[in-house]
């Protein structure tokens, strides 16, 4: 395995309370999605908040292309669940804030990459909209088009589904998967949905709860294959790698939402 | 329209009609908790406004109150007209207005980025918030004296005291504005290649500017209050001046029509200030 983003021996805790036991090691690939899963609360949010330099790790390393990563920069984007979109701009300029800071692109190069994502994302009609005016799913697809805009390598999204209803969810999750292999993007997603997990993941990392301890790495995509149509939901392998996740889950005592 | 145009796109096509509307027979102006048209409420404000005015016209001309105590509003109205016509109460008006208006934009400028900065910086905010809730509790008339000792009785007085009741207050409003932008817009920023500098002008500021315009409006009010107090203490001009000068000939109608003309500024200021809030932040 190519050690593209690498935990090593990563240890975290909030005010004397492990959050990471004992120490965490995980290597993820280039182009690879990795979905984090987890009971809630489990941990799992802060290993991905360290990759994008939002939390310290308390020890160990997680480099980046071998190196250390430190404070939070263009390469690891990041998609919330909530705020996750600037109300006071409009769904166009949402997109170009993602390039705000890029001085190496032109205006015209920038406003080229923002009808480009906003294309692909689906929004284009919806450009001079503020964000109030569109849907929770469609304010989670400005969030991820502006992530691509900025030209992040790595995309840390925590539960950026979580709020919408089940209908936009599929949706949005066959759009993603479809983006991240076009794009060829890194993706390391938090979820407590083993459905999504499954469906989203080249490789689940399943968690147990606090402190968060790796129970299992499902490497989904040697079983299920690259590509992931909707339908492949109401396969009969799709099917068995969930109930393994569940009953992992179970057997370890997690309280799976 | 966006909005419908964007509930389509989503939805899938299951050709669902849209839901009849039902309107039950009779439910009329006292339904519970029932949001009223525009204009409807227009015109019972300005009813009630109006019936107050007749009820207390009539209690006037009746004898029902003694008229050099509680004139009737016709009365006052007449003494208004008088007080713009022959004693320059526009002049008044003005310059109390410009006290109010330099005071507060003293304690404006001061205030903004000093509550941003105790936000942004614990270690400032921690440092100083127990001296400025301090002074915030101070009542400011009883400050009168002292800012007489050090400023005499001139213009500065006036604005120092008018500063004294808003900045204390400001300050800490401004600082739990910033407090309550959401961690989450800054940790998009830095994740966008932000530095602290550039994430708090470009998204923390513009996140919490509606709130500080609203703060703003209301301090401004608290300043009209202070304004009087400054200007019966020691002033030649303005219309505390003006209500004061009245009081002590007792001409009532005078003092009332004074009062009158403070809450039309206010009223004005505060319509003008929403008015503003509501083009700027459309998108609310």
């Amino acid at each position: 395995m190519s050690g593209y983003l690498q935990f090593s021996g990563v240890t975290k805790s909030f005010g004397g309370v492990e959050v990471v036991a004992p120490s965490f090691n995980l290597d993820v690939a280039r182009n690879e999605f990795v979905v984090f899963l987890g009971p809630s609360g489990c941990g799992k949010t802060t290993l991905m908040r360290m990759i994008g330099g939002l939390d310290q790790p308390s020890g160990g390393d997680i480099l980046l292309e071998g190196q250390r990563v430190g404070a939070p920069d263009r390469r690891r984007g990041m998609v919330f669940q909530s705020y996750s979109s600037f109300p006071w701009l409009t769904v166009g300029q949402n997109v170009e804030f993602g390039m705000r800071y890029r001085d190496d692109l032109s205006e015209d190069e920038k406003l080229a990459r923002r009808d480009h994502y906003l294309d692909l994302v689906g929004l284009y009609e919806f450009i001079h909209t503020y964000p109030n005016r569109v849907s929770g799913g469609m304010r989670q697809r400005v969030a991820i088009a502006r992530t691509l805009a900025a030209g992040s390598d790595v995309l840390l999204m925590d539960e950026p589904f979580g709020a919408l209803d089940a209908q936009r969810r599929e949706k949005l999750q066959v759009e993603l998967r479809a983006i991240q292999r076009r794009d060829a993007k890194t993706v390391v997603f938090v979820t407590h949905d083993v459905e999504e997990a499954v469906f989203l993941a080249d490789r689940v990392i399943v968690f147990s709860k606090r402190p968060a301890r790796l129970l299992a790495e499902i490497d989904v995509t040697s079983r299920l294959g690259a590509d992931r149509p909707l339908e492949l939901r109401d396969g009969a392998e799709f099917f068995a790698l969930r109930n393994e996740i569940l009953r992992l889950l179970r057997q370890a005592g997690g309280d799976e939402e | 329209m966006a909005e419908v145009a964007g509930r389509m796109a989503e939805a899938p096509a299951t050709g669902e009609a849209p839901p009849t509307v039902r309107r039950r027979g009779g439910a009329g102006l006292w339904t519970f908790r029932r949001a009223l048209p525009r204009r409807t409420e227009t015109a019972l404000a300005l009813a009630g406004s109006l019936a107050v005015l007749l009820i207390w016209e009539g209690a006037a001309r009746t004898g029902l109150t003694n008229p050099v105590f509680f004139p009737a509003p016709s009365t006052v109205l007449a003494a208004l007209w008088r007080m713009l016509t022959q004693q320059n109460l526009l002049w008044h008006a003005g310059i109390s207005t410009m006290r109010v208006w330099t005071a507060f934009a003293v304690a404006a400028v001061m205030a903004v980025p000093i509550g941003i900065l105790m936000s942004s910086y614990r270690a400032f905010g921690a440092a100083v918030e127990p001296i400025i809730d301090f002074i915030r509790y101070l009542p400011v008339p009883a400050l009168v004296p002292l800012s007489i000792i050090w400023f005499g009785v001139g213009e500065s007085t006036k604005i120092y005291l008018l500063w004294l009741g808003t900045f204390f207050q400001l300050v800490l409003l401004v600082s739990d504005d910033m407090r309550r932008v959401p961690q989450e817009y800054f940790e998009i920023a830095s994740t966008l290649g932000a530095k602290p500098a550039q994430a708090l002008k470009d998204v923390a500021f513009r996140a919490m500017l509606p709130n500080l315009v609203d703060n703003l409006r209301i301090t401004l009010g608290w300043c009209w209050t202070y304004l009087i107090i400054a200007e019966i203490v020691a002033a030649d001009s303005g219309i505390g001046f003006v209500i004061w000068t009245a009081r002590r000939y007792m001409k009532t109608p005078e003092v009332m029509a004074g009062v009158v003309v403070i809450g039309l500024i206010g009223l004005l200021t505060d319509q003008l200030l929403r008015a503003l809030h509501r083009r700027a932040f459309r998108y609310l």
